[in-house]
């Protein structure tokens, strides 16, 4: 039974975060972890949208957000969230690029702003897969398609209308030719 | 490997068995340390609460950030595999039920405390200790602290669990705050530290909105130490004067990646969205709670005169 630990405050995570860290196998060890991490997220503060290795993506998911998150609740003028950025973005302009063009960004956000998209698997490769992971708000096309249909799109407004008039002529002509039974009869 | 005196720590129904009913005062000096006021993390306290507007233009109700500093068994155990929302709630409504009835007042690592305890065995029932408190954990009902003092040259730590219906009373005779959040180092320090006076009196507070932090720095005994001091990082200790050996194999040891670890440090830790919706709901009856004992104690002084 632990207490929570009060000496930092942090913005809840939009992602599902594992209960234990995965472990990297590196020849350095757990800094060598860390130091991969670092690169991959960099990446990702740097191109918005980059294909890896599943296992790897989903570990900077958590790192990005969690960057991201203490930006924009702490802002440039936070000693520990200047040293956070300094230490994962390995490139300074990336730093500028956190706190002037991703937080204005983010600052109105409800959902997460990372997005995990899994990729090809090709046999034999690597057993997970590879994944996409991406910040949201990127100037490239989407990689999903848009999976709504919305009613009051005109092509679905104007099928609706259609179909109830076609129901409505049916009704006529079944009207019709009982009436002309019955008559007959 | 020399022969230490056995550190005695006991669970408080242990502990009556082997006080002594007339406790005699020390006559180890008391040590003498000033005591600087410096301002609490979150900046000036207030107890009133505070009633930001959302959108609709009622008033929401948010506790004053320093709750999670005064109350924080409040906040669950961090660990994500044994969380359970339910189990949560019904604890925190145990814990403010106990509150209603006794009196848990706010206190901080390095406050000097006394706890009576009813005990059976003893001639008038009722079983005191007074010691500083060193560390404090557990969540939810489970929260406890323990208190270490020195007593006819032999320490003695006692572990309470704040929600516990044998306490009786838990009084605050000195709130103020230490460098570190941990001082088991005090077991190896030099007596004088964790000695304090057994019939010791309630000091007045100088500020009421600011907890002081004792800038100490406190005296270790030469080694053997029962923990490698050198590899944590305490500030409330004297320079531990070892051979330049120990720090290098403390710098090989050192996990210095861990401060930047941003996952590590959320998973120990409750997101902040939460901790203002947990203490959003029990705030009220908080100070509803410390409003009945302020009148009550007015009542009190009242009568008096």
């Amino acid at each position: 039974m632990n207490q929570a630990d009060l000496s930092k405050l942090v913005s809840a995570l939009r992602i599902a975060v594992k209960p234990k860290p995965r472990l990297f196998s590196c020849p350095e060890g757990p800094a060598g972890r860390l130091k991969k991490l670092r690169a991959t997220v960099t990446a990702l503060v740097k191109y918005e949208r980059i294909e890896l290795n599943y296992p790897r993506a989903e570990e900077a998911q958590g790192y990005a957000e969690r960057l991201i998150s203490d930006a924009i609740r702490n802002g440039d003028c936070h000693k520990h969230t200047m040293e956070m950025a300094d230490y994962w973005l390995n490139e300074k302009q990336l730093v500028h690029k956190l706190f002037k063009v991703l937080v204005p960004r983010y600052q109105n956000y409800n959902s997460s702003f990372t997005r995990l998209v899994l990729g090809p698997k090709t046999y034999p490769g690597y057993f997970a897969g590879t994944a996409i992971l991406e910040l949201k708000g990127n100037p490239f096309p989407a990689l999903q398609p848009e999976t709504h249909n919305y009613h009051y799109w005109l092509h679905n407004v104007l099928l609706e209308e259609a179909k109830k008039e076609f129901r409505s002529a049916r009704e006529d002509r079944n009207a019709g030719t009982t009436e002309s039974v019955t008559a007959e009869s | 490997m020399l022969r230490r005196a056995v550190l005695q720590t006991f669970r408080q129904g242990l502990a009556q068995s082997f006080f002594k009913r007339n406790a005699v005062s020390l006559s180890e000096t008391t040590v003498t340390h000033q005591t600087v006021e410096t301002s609490d993390e979150g900046g000036e306290k207030f107890v009133s609460t505070q009633k930001t507007g959302d959108e609709s233009g009622n008033t929401v109700i948010v506790a004053p950030p320093e709750f999670r500093f005064m109350y924080p068994e409040f906040l669950p155990d961090p660990a994500m595999e044994t969380r359970n929302r339910l189990k949560e709630k019904l604890e925190r409504m145990d814990m403010l039920q106990r509150r209603s009835v006794i009196e848990i007042p706010e206190f901080y690592t390095g406050s000097v405390m006394a706890v009576t305890v009813s005990d059976a065995n003893s001639p008038n029932k009722f079983a005191r200790f007074v010691g500083i408190c060193i560390q404090r954990g557990g969540s939810g009902l489970r929260a406890w602290f323990i208190l270490r003092n020195v007593v006819e040259k032999q320490g003695v730590e006692i572990l309470y669990e704040m929600y516990c219906p044998l306490i009786q009373k838990i009084e605050v005779l000195r709130l103020e705050r230490r460098l570190d959040e941990s001082l088991l180092y005090l077991r190896d320090a030099l007596p004088e530290y964790s000695t304090f006076p057994l019939d010791m009196e309630p000091e007045r507070r100088l500020n009421n909105l600011v907890v002081p932090i004792n800038p100490l720095k406190v005296k270790l005994r030469p080694r053997p130490w029962l923990e490698r001091w050198e590899r944590q990082n305490l500030q409330g200790v004297e320079d531990l004067n070892l051979p330049q050996r120990f720090y290098d194999k403390a710098e090989k040891v050192a996990k210095p990646w861990e401060k930047y670890d941003l996952m590590l440090h959320y998973r120990k830790t409750i997101p902040a969205e939460e901790q203002e919706k947990i203490f959003a709901e029990v705030q009220s009856q908080l100070q509803q709670q410390e409003l009945k004992r302020k009148m009550r104690r007015r009542r009190g002084s009242d009568n008096e005169q």
